[in-house]
């Protein structure tokens, strides 16, 4: 199978170099526009391929590992916390002093149980922990213990959608199997100082919990696992189980690529890790697969290798490592009895108190609405389109602006959905700000909104008002239209005033609509407006210019 | 009084005859000094191995067909679950201070990502270490 | 020399505490010229069950100050034992103060409120040196303690010192640790000096056994009243029996292994020793129970009262003899009380039957494969980086592993290691692991079946016969040594029930010979209930060394006694 077996990836999350991290998500880019910087693999493949290996096509299957979001660490109760000062949030357990043991953490678990309940998995009752051997500086016993032999989840299945077809405006959507999800822990970090030809071992990160979230071979090209990628972020988001932060390396990405001709036997495959961020994932598995094809076209093999990928050259690269020579020597952690979760508090055993257990059906009454069900009730109940459920859903906090807005005003769904996705989300990617950010709160868009609902301005005006709004949010809508005297000319005798200025210096058009051409009658009503500042009420100035004009 | 006479291991006996003793190869020793980071120090150390190898073939003359491997005592009971609380972990200063090298409030390691020497290098480099 | 003619002729001792016959002489003693009862008056108050000693105190006959000033003495004087790596003698003296407060307060913490005691050196106490004998952890100092020693600590209990073991409990002699073989005490008292006429006690010393030899001749040289071993698949019951004191190996999970460094975590538990099955009984229930640090423990069952049944009746009782364990090696002393003590049951109306335990034989084999691949695992943390030793090689991550864990471990730690890494390599993990732990469950449905039948504790051996000498044991290997050692102890631990080892004579070499209880899994008290009555019968001498010389400790030791008596 060209997906690696479980569990095998944490060694490689380990450099992080001094110099930090990538910053690439801001939550800027709608998620569509996300994709698109990569170039649909998809499509683009026919074209990159020559005539011998035309069929040859990816196969894409990946590791996710996401930082279970808790106030304590899987196994010790010292604190998760990220930018504290080194070494200052690690336990005797987590510094593995011999004789301390480990003691888990029921929220690691119920994160755990939550997110497999929305990947459609089979929660297993009973799991169990393995201790899986390395030796590596920051991974202080010398084995992480994770879930090898029977992991807490298994069985799903995660479907996502995104924006293909010719026009990149179809939604296409895609399922792939979820094989588990296990419970492990997290390393800490290593930074090499080559200058001084040594490494500083912080141990913050040691024991933080993971989940680790194993896909099957579904997919085909990095377009696809980019959007798988997102839609699991955005689900962890909104189960509240990983804050999903790639850059902060939250949620981190192993794909294992291989290429094959469709039919045939999946071909070797690589391990591509180091991968932090969603366009990072499609760019670093389009480049393997274009690499691996270009291997096997130049009579080549394909090395079953671990690769890197640099983000600056956009290229994956080989790790050294003890690949071939590895054996995790797995076998079971001692000292962790099996972990067992209760269907219901009816099944809870004697002498148990439930209130600190696990019961499944008690989470699964918590579960919150999931992006997918999300967007379709946005669909359904506001009519809007697929692409703008799918902006609203992924930009975090945007739904809630949306309806919020929605409640505040008149003005239908439909119609404010562009204000929204056009006019907010520009300004906000302009400005690499958060929803949270805005300058603009949902109240004040919905009185502007308000009042090119009930005609006072037009929608020009309403757009002048709205960059004005952001710039000055102390001001209220009323305020800002008086000042910039944008309100609707009501005033009939000045409109035709107005109206007379511009066909006495526009004669040859007043000709032209007189000679029985109505459409320049437009023409002449945007000089007006212009004239105007966008004052003018559209309906009433073209009854005023065609009386003038007949 | 019950006592049978002493109690002969026979089926051990048996066993000799059917297990080839396994040879550990260069290789083999190679990659478990690797893996293990702890070294043979002497052919006599690989005999032991051997010799370990062939204590534990033993197991092989019980039917086990069809047995549950057991892992603890302890395998229908259910695993304890802590609160997700902070109560430890504020030591930093006591756990460097444990360490033999520190940088600030780092541990120091040498550099990482280099496989360790060839054998021959190795057997000089451990000699050398000696205490 | 017949072992049962001498039994015959032993004075019963008391256990009761109505008498204080402690030091009325036992067959050995009268083989031995007359000596004065003043100079033997030290090794009574350290002889003293903790039962006796801790009346003393309450009542003010004797200060816990006192006491441990003696203990510290008496380390001092059996120092050639090398039965301590650490004596905390500072400490000692402080906790003893403090408990002598709370003494003559009236307020005493409980049973062991000044009680010495010591620590098997593979238990972490806080900022004290603890290095499991192994140069790995030399000089290092746990930032805590581990539950049981805190536990006794909290108890106004007085830690007089980190006993010394096998590197990493892994062994059967207490011979391969860094700091050396421990002696066994048996070696310098009367019966063996007088038996082996005359020949030179650094030439025919033997050894305590192991891997707790350290603890075990600590408490049988009277240094400490209680001793806290560690047992994998021996290590407490194996010295405990060589050394002629109450060992007993809990249930697994009964108490914490917090804090004990592990050699096989499935395994380990921390072991208790004393010189009486009732002391046992008073430290058990002090160290049992749950630990939120541990999550293999469990709650101890309700049916644990402190006290042992003072009465307890034998006729209800059915006795168990594993027809396997009539081993080869066995040695005919040991044999001949191993049947001498089930004819004694079954004289006092207890049901004596023979059972079978087919899959014994093969425990050793299962342990053995099943111990280094854990033993490889707990391992893998001693790197150097965090704490513990350091090498000086510094070319790289793997270097410096390498060879910091060449230097900090001996042969034996460094095999097994190997060992279990082969044993868990991908290709051999079914055919070795697995297949162990296949076998495990047949051991231990061996014992359930026993059990269900209506057996309650099984008699057997502890070990093959008394100790041997330092001389003879080293001539094996310590996989060979424990294979042969552990036979009768081993299979208790795969199947984490609770057994305890009593003294019940003395060899004809005049070595302790001892046999085992063992009990249902969580039945402990009732295993230590059937203990009791036969230590009871039984009537195990006190050492008494060869040349003992307390002429001017015991007069002082005496007028320290009288002056806080008519103080009081």
């Amino acid at each position: 199978m060209a997906a690696s077996c479980s569990g095998s990836s944490a060694i490689l999350h380990k450099c992080v170099p001094f110099k930090s991290m990538c910053n690439m998500h801001q939550c800027s880019g709608v998620f569509i526009r996300r994709i698109w910087t990569s170039g649909s693999k998809c499509q683009l493949q026919p074209k990159l391929q020559s005539k011998s290996a035309s069929q040859m096509v990816g196969v894409v299957a990946l590791e996710i590992h996401a930082q279970i979001q808790a106030k304590s660490k899987l196994f010790s109760s010292s604190r998760v916390g990220f930018s504290a000062p080194p070494n200052s949030h690690v336990s005797f357990f987590d510094a593995s002093l011999p004789g301390t043991l480990p003691v888990l953490n029921r929220r690691c678990v119920e994160a755990a149980v939550m997110t497999g309940l929305a990947l459609n998995c089979k929660i297993n009752t009973k799991s169990l922990f393995d201790r899986k051997h390395y030796f590596y500086a920051d991974l202080p016993a010398g084995y992480q213990i994770t879930q090898q032999r029977v992991p807490i989840a298994v069985n799903g299945s995660l479907s996502f959608s995104y924006l293909g077809g010719k026009k990149r405006s179809e939604v296409m959507t895609k399922s792939v199997r979820v094989r588990q999800i296990q419970l492990e822990q997290d390393s800490g970090k290593s930074l090499h100082d080559d200058q001084r030809s040594r490494t500083l071992i912080d141990l913050n990160r040691a024991g933080v919990g993971l989940m680790e979230v194993v896909m099957d071979p579904d997919m085909c090209c990095g377009e696809e696992a980019a959007a798988a990628v997102r839609e699991l972020q955005l689900i962890l988001q909104t189960l509240g189980t990983c804050q999903g932060n790639m850059a902060e390396g939250q949620l981190r990405v192993d794909a294992n690529v291989s290429v094959h001709h469709p039919g045939e036997p999946l071909g070797i495959r690589t391990e591509v890790k180091n991968i932090n961020s969603a366009r990072f994932v499609a760019r670093a598995i389009d480049y393997e697969i274009q690499r691996q094809i270009e291997v096997l076209e130049s009579g080549g093999t394909v090395l079953n290798e671990t690769r890197a990928f640099d983000s600056k050259t956009g290229m994956t690269v080989p790790m050294r490592d003890k690949e071939g020579l590895q054996d995790y020597r797995f076998m079971p952690e001692p000292n962790l009895p099996p972990l067992f979760v209760y269907e219901g508090v009816d099944t809870v055993p004697d002498g148990f108190d439930p209130a600190h257990v696990v019961v499944i059906d008690r989470l699964k009454a918590q579960l919150p609405e999931l992006p997918r069900v999300k967007r379709t009730r946005l669909m359904e109940e506001y009519g809007i389109l697929p692409e703008h459920s799918f902006t609203l859903v992924n930009e975090d906090g945007l739904m809630d602006f949306f309806e919020s807005v929605v409640q505040k005003t008149k003005m239908e769904p439909r119609k404010l959905i562009g204000w929204v996705i056009k006019e907010l989300m520009g300004n906000l990617n302009q400005q690499n700000l958060k929803v949270t950010q805005s300058p603009v709160s949902p109240e004040a868009l919905a009185q502007l909104l308000n009042l090119l609902e009930s005609g006072f301005i037009s929608s020009s005006a309403a757009k002048v008002v709205f960059q004005e709004m952001w710039k000055a949010p102390e001001k209220c809508v009323e305020q800002l239209v008086k000042e910039l005297d944008l309100g609707l000319i009501s005033d009939r005798e000045e409109l035709v005033k107005i109206c007379q200025r511009v066909m006495d210096a526009h004669p040859d058009l007043v000709k032209v609509i007189r000679g029985g051409n109505k459409k320049v009658l437009n023409k002449l009503m945007g000089v007006v407006q212009k004239e105007s500042k966008g004052r003018a009420d559209p309906v009433q100035l073209r009854n005023i210019l065609e009386e003038m004009t007949s | 009084m019950i006592f049978l006479s002493c109690h002969p291991q026979r089926t051990l006996v048996i066993f000799f005859f059917l297990f080839q003793p396994t040879k550990i190869s260069l290789d083999l020793v190679d990659k478990l000094e690797r893996l293990a980071l702890v070294d043979f120090g002497s052919q006599e150390g690989v005999e032991c191995l051997e010799k370990a190898i062939r204590f534990a073939d033993q197991l092989h003359v019980v039917d086990t067909e069809g047995v549950e491997p057991m892992d603890s005592v302890l395998e229908d009971r259910a695993l304890y679950l802590r609160e997700d609380t902070v109560t430890e972990g504020n030591c930093a200063e006591e756990l460097l201070g444990l360490s033999k090298s520190t940088e600030e409030e780092y541990f120091v390691a040498p550099p990482g990502n280099i496989p360790l020497p060839k054998r021959e290098e190795r057997t000089a480099m451990l000699k050398h270490s000696e205490l | 020399m017949d072992v049962l003619d001498q039994s015959e002729i032993r004075i019963p001792r008391r256990h009761t505490g109505r008498r204080k016959p402690r030091w009325q002489p036992t067959v050995q003693e009268a083989l031995k010229c007359e000596k004065s009862e003043k100079r033997r008056t030290s090794a009574i108050m350290l002889g003293l069950s903790i039962k006796e000693v801790s009346a003393a105190l309450r009542e003010g006959k004797l200060s816990a100050t006192e006491l441990c000033r003696k203990c510290l003495q008496r380390i001092k004087k059996t120092r050639h034992l090398n039965a301590y790596i650490t004596v905390t003698e500072e400490l000692a003296m402080r906790q003893a103060q403090e408990a002598d407060d709370r003494l003559l307060r009236g307020k005493p913490l409980g049973p062991l409120d000044g009680i010495p005691f010591s620590v098997k050196d593979n238990f972490c106490t806080e900022n004290i040196e603890t290095t499991c004998a192994s140069r790995m952890l030399r000089g290092y100092c746990p930032p805590f303690n581990a539950t049981v020693v805190q536990k006794l600590l909290d108890q106004g209990a007085v830690l007089v010192g980190k006993t010394n073991l096998d590197e990493f409990a892994m062994g059967s002699g207490s011979t391969d640790g860094v700091f050396g073989p421990v002696r066994n005490p048996w070696s310098y008292a009367a019966p063996y000096r007088t038996l082996s006429h005359g020949t030179d006690p650094d030439s025919d010393w033997v050894i305590t056994g192991g891997s707790s030899g350290g603890s075990a001749a600590a408490v049988a040289s009277l240094s400490s009243f209680l001793a806290l071993g560690s047992d994998t698949g021996g290590s407490t019951r194996n010295p405990g029996s060589l050394c002629g004191v109450v060992a007993l190996k809990p249930s697994y999970s009964l108490l914490s292994r917090h804090g004990l460094i592990p050699l096989v975590n499935s395994m380990d538990v921390p072991g208790i020793m004393s010189r009486s099955v009732h002391d046992t009984a008073i430290a058990l229930s002090v160290l049992q129970g749950r630990d939120e640090k541990d999550s293999t423990t469990v709650q101890a069952p309700d049916s644990h009262p402190a006290a042992l049944p003072q009465e307890f009746d034998v006729r209800d009782l059915c006795v168990g003899v594993p027809k396997e364990y009539h081993a080869p090696g066995l040695s005919a002393e040991t044999l001949s009380q191993w049947t001498r003590v089930a004819a004694m049951f079954e004289r006092a109306g207890a049901r004596v039957c023979e059972v079978s335990l087919p899959h014994t034989q093969y425990s050793i084999v299962c342990y053995h494969v099943l111990c280094c691949c854990e033993v490889a695992s707990n391992m893998a943390r001693f790197d150097g980086l965090q704490y513990g030793h350091r090498s000086a090689v510094e070319s790289s991550t793997e270097a410096l592993y390498a060879t910091t864990r060449h230097e900090g471990f001996n042969n034996v730690v460094r095999r097994r290691v190997l060992s279990g890494n082969y044993f868990l390599l991908k290709q051999n993990y079914e055919r070795y692991f697995v297949k162990a732990q296949q076998i495990r469950r047949l051991i231990t449905e061996d014992f359930r079946r026993v059990f269900a039948s209506g057996v309650d504790v099984l008699l057997t051996p502890t070990t093959l016969s008394d100790a041997a000498t330092y001389s003879d044991f080293i001539q094996e290997d310590n996989r060979t040594r424990s294979a042969q050692d552990d036979i009768f102890t081993q299979p208790v631990n795969l199947a984490g029930l609770p057994a305890v080892t009593v003294p019940t004579s003395l060899s004809s070499r005049g070595l302790p010979l001892s046999l085992q209880l063992i009990g249902q899994r969580l039945q402990d008290r009732k295993l230590l209930a059937v203990a009791h009555w036969m230590e009871q019968q039984l009537d195990f001498p006190l050492i008494r060394f060869h040349d003992e010389d307390d002429v001017q400790d015991t007069k002082s030791e005496r007028n320290r006694d009288r002056e806080r008596t008519s103080g009081s």
